[in-house]
Formats: C-alpha cells, structure tokens, sequence
C-alpha cells in the first residue's frame, strides 16, 4: 500500500495503459465518454460509498460514479476532453481511501453480461410458463363440450405465440449444446433435452393447426415452458455460484496492480505498467517483487521463487545471464533485468485463464452423467419410437402423443440435476463460510476421504509468529531492548524471510504506526539464503542479522549461551562476530486447533502431522493436540512419498496446508485445502482455498460433503425410480402427456428443492480472534477436556 | 364470452410488453447489485427530492 501511495499517477493517464480498464464510447451528440472500472481499498461499510461517489463526482469532468460496496468497485462515467484517471483516482485518496484501476475489468464485464443474458432468458420462459398454464387451464377443467371448439383453438394460438420466444430464445442454450456435442460426434445431456423439446413443440403445433389431423387434438405448450423454465432455473443456480467464486478469487489475486521501474538509457528509473514494457527494455525488479515479463538477469544475484510456474517449491538461485520468468518472485537481492518477451499483462492473464477455467470445468459427476446419456438417449428413442409402432396397430389415434409422453416422461431433467444442484448448494455454502471450492468435484471426494495430514507452519499455527523476548549479549550491555529491536527490524525490513517478516511486523506494532523505521541508514545491504542479512550503517559498522552462526561468523560464543526457543525460532542480531541480542519467536496456535482436531478425529479419521521443521517441535505440537502421527523434518519429497506411501496403502488422504513448501504435496492429496494467506501455488494448486483463519471450516466442510453425498444418492435414487414407474405407466398409454409433464416438472423440483437443504451451515463458533502479536497463546493451557468447541473457543483469547 | 377474443389477443400483447419493460431493467443493470438500493437510505447528505425542503434545526 506504502509503495502504492508513492507510485507517480501520471502511468494510469497513459492511453495504453488506459486501455486495460477504460472504455470509450461515442455519444450521440459525437462527444467522447469514458467509462472507467476502479477496484477500491479501504472500505468497510456501505457509508463509504456514498462518501467516494460523492468524492468523484466533485471532481470536474466525471459525470457520473457508481461504487459497489460488496465487491469494491467503482465505475466512474467522465469526459476525456476534461477529466484524467490520474485526478479522480487522487480525488478517491484524498477522501482517505485508495482506488487502483481494474485490470480485471473486461473479464467482470464478460459475467455481468452473461449474467444479465441469463436471467433475461430464464425471466421470458418463466413469464411465458405462467401465461401459457393460465391459458392452458380451462382445457383441463372444463368438460367435454363445455368449451366452444373456436375458444379453444384461440387459447391454443395464444399459448403457441408463447411458447415461440420460449423455444427461439430461451432454450438456445440447449440448442446450441445439444448441436456442439453432435458436431463433435458425442451425445451430451442437451441432446435428449432437444429431442423432447422439438417433439413435443412439432406436435403440438400439429394440433393446434390442424386439429385432428395425424397429431391428435393435445397440445403440450404448458410442458414445454415449464421444462425450459426449470432447466434454466437450475442453469442460472449454477451461473450464480461460477460467478460468485470466481469474483472473490479475482479480489484475492489481483489486489492492486503493478508498477515497474524501468530504466531508461541513462540509467535512471521510471515507474511505468508492464502493459509499456517492451522487448530489450532494462528494468530493476526488487526484493518481494515479483519478474513483470520474460527476461535474462543483467546485473545482480538474486533467487527467485518460482513456485506459481514451475511447481519447484524451493528458490532458485539466478545469476547475470540466467532466465526468469514472468510472475516469478524476486526473493534474494534487486536486479536489473532486460525483458525479451512480454505477453499481455502476466497477472491479468492468470485471471482470464483462471475464470475460463472455472467456467469451462465440469464435475466428474456431470461427466458421468453425460457418458451415460449417450445409451440413455438411444434407448429412449428406441422406446418411444417402439410406442408410437406398437400403438399405431392397436390405436393409431393415440400413436403419437403416447411416444410424446415417454419422451417427455424419460426426460433426464431430475437425473441432470440430482448431482450438480446439490454441489452448488453445498459449494454456495461453503463460499459463505469463507472457503473456495476451485473444484467441485473436490465435495464428492472429500466425502470419501479416510485421513487428514497437516502441515504443521501455518497451518496449525498461525502464519504470524509472536515476538517471545530479547535476549540481550554482553556485547551490547546497557542499550535498550527495544533500541536494538528496532534496529534489527530496520534491517529485517529488507528481507522477506518470515522471520525477518515477524520482526518488522511487532516493531511497526509498538511503536505508533507513523514513527518510520530508519531503514535508509544501512547501504549494501546483502542477504545470504539461509543464512542473514549483512548491511553496512552509516558509520561503517557492519552489522548482521539472521542464524546464530551467521552473526558470530566464527567468533567464539560468549558466555550466554543460545538458550533455544524450545517453541519457536529465535534470530540473532549484532556486529559481524558481536552478538547483540538474540530474538526469541513463538509459533502460536491456531486458536481452534484443537477444537478442529478433536472435531475430526471424532469422525473416525485418522490424523497426521507432516512438516519441514524440526523433528523435536513437531512431536510436541502433535503430543499437544493428540496427533501421534507426526513427523518433522520431512522435505517436499519426502512429504510426497508419505502421501504416496499412505495412497498405496488405500488410504484416501486430505491435505491441508499453507502452501509455502506444499504445493506438489498439494497437488498430490486426493483432496487439498490451503490457506489464502499461503502463496498463490497453493491457491492455484488445492482443490479448495480457506480465506477465514479457522481451522473448524475443514471439520465443517468435511461434515457438509457427507451430507452432501448423502442428499445426492437421495436424488438419484429418486429419478431412478420416477423413470421406473413412469415408463410403464406412458408405453401401456395411461399416462396421457400434460401428466408425464407434470410429473416430470416435480420430480426436478423436488430434486432442487432436496438440494437446498445442503445449503445451510450452522454459523461459525463464536471466536474472539487474539490480538496478533498477543504473546505467548498456549491454546494447551486451556484445556482438552472441553467437548463443545464453541465454549471451548470462547476461553483462549481471555485467558 | 365473445369478449375472450378481445382479452386473449390481449392478453399477449400484455405479456410481450411486461417482457420488453423487463428486458429494459435487466439490462440496464437495475438487478445487477441487489443489496445497494436497500442500504441506499443508510447514507447522509443525499440531496434533498424536493427543492424546497428546508432542513428542521436539531
């Protein structure tokens, strides 16, 4: 945010740039508008956004802005001749907020549209239902004769008047499935759907044109608009819950956009947006940042992480002349890069390639579905085609409508819908809760799996650690604790190591958050992968920060020996072979740990710790929580091989982890939960992100996929035997077609309806969440013995 | 009843007309966010609908 508040504006005025969240239109009057998309910062309640409309619409040339809280949006309406991005984005900053174009904007814009287009469609064909089944009403009611013979044919011209949007628009969808999947030689869901459709639509035109003719009397409009109505009901469920997903990950990935420092041939830096970078350009990237294009490392050593390309969890280091890829980070040092290839805006890519993905994914389960339709549909035409012969030498008056009602009657409506409604709802349910499901298929087997392994960083504990104490060294007798803390954490500040990370973050605590640490006294500053930083002050002392060897670089330890944070990790700092303080840091609880270990372990499943970190701290913290699988100083691959291990002994494993070091481990597990804070290889990688820091989610979301699995069977259970009875029932003739329709439209109803009772999750357990930074918080201390969590979970943060 | 052969052809041209009003409002976004027109009344300083509304002191 800091580096944001310091980026020169005058990069968004650049048209190019412009491009990437603006769009131009031409009025009738021949005046340019600008339409721009902004995501918004700093907002916490809907009051905010009557205050940024306000703020935007004062500044000269915007015509008219709109901000939406949920999603913190803004779309701001201006004249190009007046008005700059660049001074309404200052507008929103002075107000006291922050505002950053919208890269993601025409990818949102795309579902605003496909989201209107559908509700549109599903608004014609549920109006159309409900005016055709009034019009279809009195031929139910009324006796024979009781209607004169013209009334009836006008009421059926009406219906048919109706039912042609229905058909024509509405149902396109299914229309142009069905075609896709002949065209690819395929029989999908749609192709039966389309077949009941047109047959029931061409007899029924039949009749109501030629009555009597070889098309019977009977119409079925009424059937008609109310499968459209209710397929697209279901369709537009789906729609909600893609899109719903797909924003919230969009928000998490793309926070702000980037700026880059390119050089020019002088040498001197200019900020500009990856979208102006060239082929041949320099540009300095810096430590945390990450590579904006394709290129060749110039000047510098650094590491780079890798983890989002590659899947390679470990930096790897990079010399002048090594390649980096885009959107690798830059961990190690600042280096000078000269860009050989750039795509569009690497970020915004992911995004696009991302919601495609999300949109174009089918569950396993709806693939099923689609293998089976293929016999499902030659038996059904094979059946009714059979009817309509058989019936034409017993009563060729009935032939017809008999071979419509089977069609009808066998229509996969409920079958389609028994699976992915009930996954909608559930995943609709978990997004409440704050954990994504990436795929949905991840529910079905979630519901199968028979073991949990943690990672242990991160993901048991906090992702923060807690400042323990300063040890203070003979060496610097008589400074202040907290004087020598805040000069490790001004150098920690160049490092993105996380304890170096948890240093700076508990001085910025203390101090009033203004004060700035004095980071621009140290010069070459140089840090050495797994060892510490070096820097040098002004007076010329160099001084080191990092592991206990590092800082006494060969010098004897003095008398005050390290005393070994039993809990934690401690970080040395002092003169280069004079140790001033050591830095003692605590690893905290997640304060539900052992609500969410107990909860599952209850279920029967076994539970596992497999972690990275020494062998000693991760028995205790399994002791702790009761885990006695737990094995420390495992490295990715053997966190593979466990988990293959445990596979091939058939074991269905769920893995949960932060992501760190996890990502092939991840991608491994049957199932993989990570938490959002982890890196964005996890989120790419596990089937479903937790955004909430609770670990009860994952008890909660295992207990949801069973419930799940169980409403699914239901729902299947239930179309098998509707297809069961029914089929009889519409080839002996007893089932004339407004019935076969009625039923069939209940039974999908029913179906959904069964869904719904999936969606509803008991809120979280009340959690006051500690401080961070709290201190010490030994969730052991207070007690195992308690059986509900949510009184459990009350007592941590108190004690 | 020969009324219904008025109220019927009616009745349709209703229907197509309540479509194209609707067909209006969803695109021009008034479903899009459906939480903001209802905290909408939330918000201070709106301008007041009739100009000549004077504020009541206190």
């Amino acid at each position: 945010m800091e580096q944001q508040e310091t980026a020169p504006l005058s990069a968004v005025d650049d048209p190019q740039e412009q491009a990437g969240f603006t769009r131009f239109t031409q009025k009738v009057d021949g005046q340019r508008e600008a339409c721009s998309q902004l995501q918004l910062a700093g907002l916490y309640c809907s009051a905010c956004a009557g205050v940024i409309e306000s703020a935007l619409q004062s500044v000269p040339g915007v015509h008219r802005a709109s901000v939406n809280v949920s999603s913190a949006r803004a779309e701001v309406t201006w004249d190009p001749e007046r008005a700059r991005p660049s001074s309404f984005i200052r507008a929103v900053r002075e107000a006291g907020y922050d505002a950053a174009p919208d890269l993601a904007a025409p990818a949102r814009e795309l579902r605003t549209r496909e989201a209107r287009r559908g509700h549109w469609r599903l608004f014609v064909a549920g109006f159309s239902m409900m005016q055709v089944m009034m019009y279809a009403t009195p031929a139910y009611v009324a006796g024979v004769g009781e209607i004169p013979a013209d009334q009836l044919r006008l009421l059926q011209w009406a219906s048919w008047l109706l039912t042609l949007p229905v058909l024509l628009f509405s149902a396109g969808p299914f229309f142009r499935g069905a075609w896709q999947s002949l065209k690819a030689r395929h029989i999908g869901m749609d192709v039966p759907v389309v077949v009941g459709l047109t047959v029931a639509f061409v007899a029924s035109s039949g009749a109501t044109f030629e009555p009597g003719g070889i098309f019977g009397h009977e119409v079925y409009f009424d059937s008609v608009t109310m499968f459209v109505f209710l397929l697209l009901g279901g369709r537009s469920l789906e729609m909600r819950a893609r899109h719903r997903a797909a924003s919230v990950l969009e928000a998490a990935m793309a926070r702000l956009p980037d700026r880059v420092e390119r050089l020019n041939e002088a040498g001197e830096a200019e900020q500009v947006s990856p979208r102006q970078l060239r082929r041949g350009d320099r540009v300095r990237v810096q430590i945390g940042q990450a590579f904006p294009a394709d290129g060749v490392v110039l000047d510098g050593q650094t590491r780079a992480d890798e983890a989002l390309l590659s899947g390679e969890s470990m930096p790897v280091p990079k010399r002048s002349g090594d390649a980096v890829v885009a959107g690798s980070l830059n961990l190690g040092a600042p280096v000078i890069v000269r860009v050989d290839a750039v795509g569009l805006d690497t970020r915004h890519d992911a995004i696009l390639a991302m919601m495609r993905d999300a949109s174009t994914q089918r569950p396993a389960s709806v693939l099923a579905a689609d293998a089976v339709a293929g016999p499902f549909l030659w038996g059904v035409l094979l059946l009714s085609g059979g009817a309509a012969l058989a019936w034409s030498f017993i009563d060729p008056s009935r032939a017809v409508w008999v071979a419509v009602s089977v069609l009808i009657v066998t229509c996969p409506c409920a079958l389609s819908l028994a699976t992915p409604s009930v996954l909608l709802s559930a995943a609709g349910a978990l997004a409440k809760r704050g954990v994504l499901l990436q795929r949905l298929d991840a529910l079905e087997r979630l519901a199968t799996v028979d073991t949990v392994v943690f990672d242990k960083t991160g993901t048991l504990t906090e992702d923060h650690l807690a400042l323990q104490g300063v040890n203070i060294q003979p060496a610097a007798t008589g400074r202040e604790a907290s004087e020598v803390l805040k000069l490790a954490a001004s150098l920690g500040v160049w490092s993105t190591h996380p304890v170096s990370r948890a240093l700076v973050a508990t001085v910025d605590q203390q101090d009033d958050p203004h004060a700035q640490l004095p980071t621009a006294q140290w010069e070459a500053v140089n840090e050495q992968a797994g060892e510490g930083l070096e820097a040098t002050d002004a007076l010329g002392r160099v001084f080191r920060l990092g592991r206990r060897a590092w800082v006494l670089d060969g010098a004897l330890p003095g008398e005050a020996a390290d005393q070994g944070a039993a809990n934690g990790v401690s970080t040395w700092f002092g003169l280069r072979g004079e140790p001033w303080a050591e830095i003692s840091f605590t690893e905290a609880l997640r304060s539900d740990a052992q609500a969410a270990v107990q909860a599952l372990a209850q279920r029967g499943l076994q539970l596992a710790i497999l972690s990275g970190d020494q062998p000693a701290r991760v028995h205790a913290m399994g002791h702790r929580l009761g885990i006695i699988q737990a094995s420390g100083g495992a490295r990715p691959e053997d966190k593979l091989r466990a988990l293959a291990d445990r596979q091939s002994a058939g074991l269905r494993v769920l893995m949960v982890g932060d992501g760190l070091n996890d990502g092939p481990v991840l991608a491994r597990a049957d199932v993989s939960f990570a938490f959002a804070h982890g890196s964005r290889l996890s989120q790419l990688h596990s089937d479903a992100v937790l955004l909430s820091p609770r670990l009860m989610d994952v008890a909660d979301a295992l207990q949801l996929s069973h419930r799940a699995r169980r409403v699914i069977r239901q729902n299947l259970a239930w179309s098998a035997l509707y297809n069961l009875v029914c089929i009889p029932l519409a080839l002996a003739g007893y089932m004339p077609p407004w019935a076969a329709g009625l039923g069939m439209a209940c039974s999908s109803l029913l179906v959904v309806l069964n869904a719904t009772r999936v969606g509803h999750l008991p809120a979280p357990a009340a959690q006051a969440q500690p401080p961070a930074g709290a201190g010490d918080l030994d969730v052991a201390s207070t007690g195992a013995e308690s059986g509900k969590a949510a009184s459990h979970l009350a007592a941590p943060a108190s004690t | 009843m020969d009324i219904l052969y008025l109220l019927i052809p009616l009745s349709v041209v209703l229907v197509f007309m309540i479509m194209a009003l609707f067909a209006w409002a969803i695109h021009s976004g008034q479903f899009d966010d459906l939480e903001r027109e209802g905290e909408r009344i939330f918000e201070g300083e709106a301008a007041s609908l009739d100009p000549d509304q004077v504020k009541t002191p206190g």
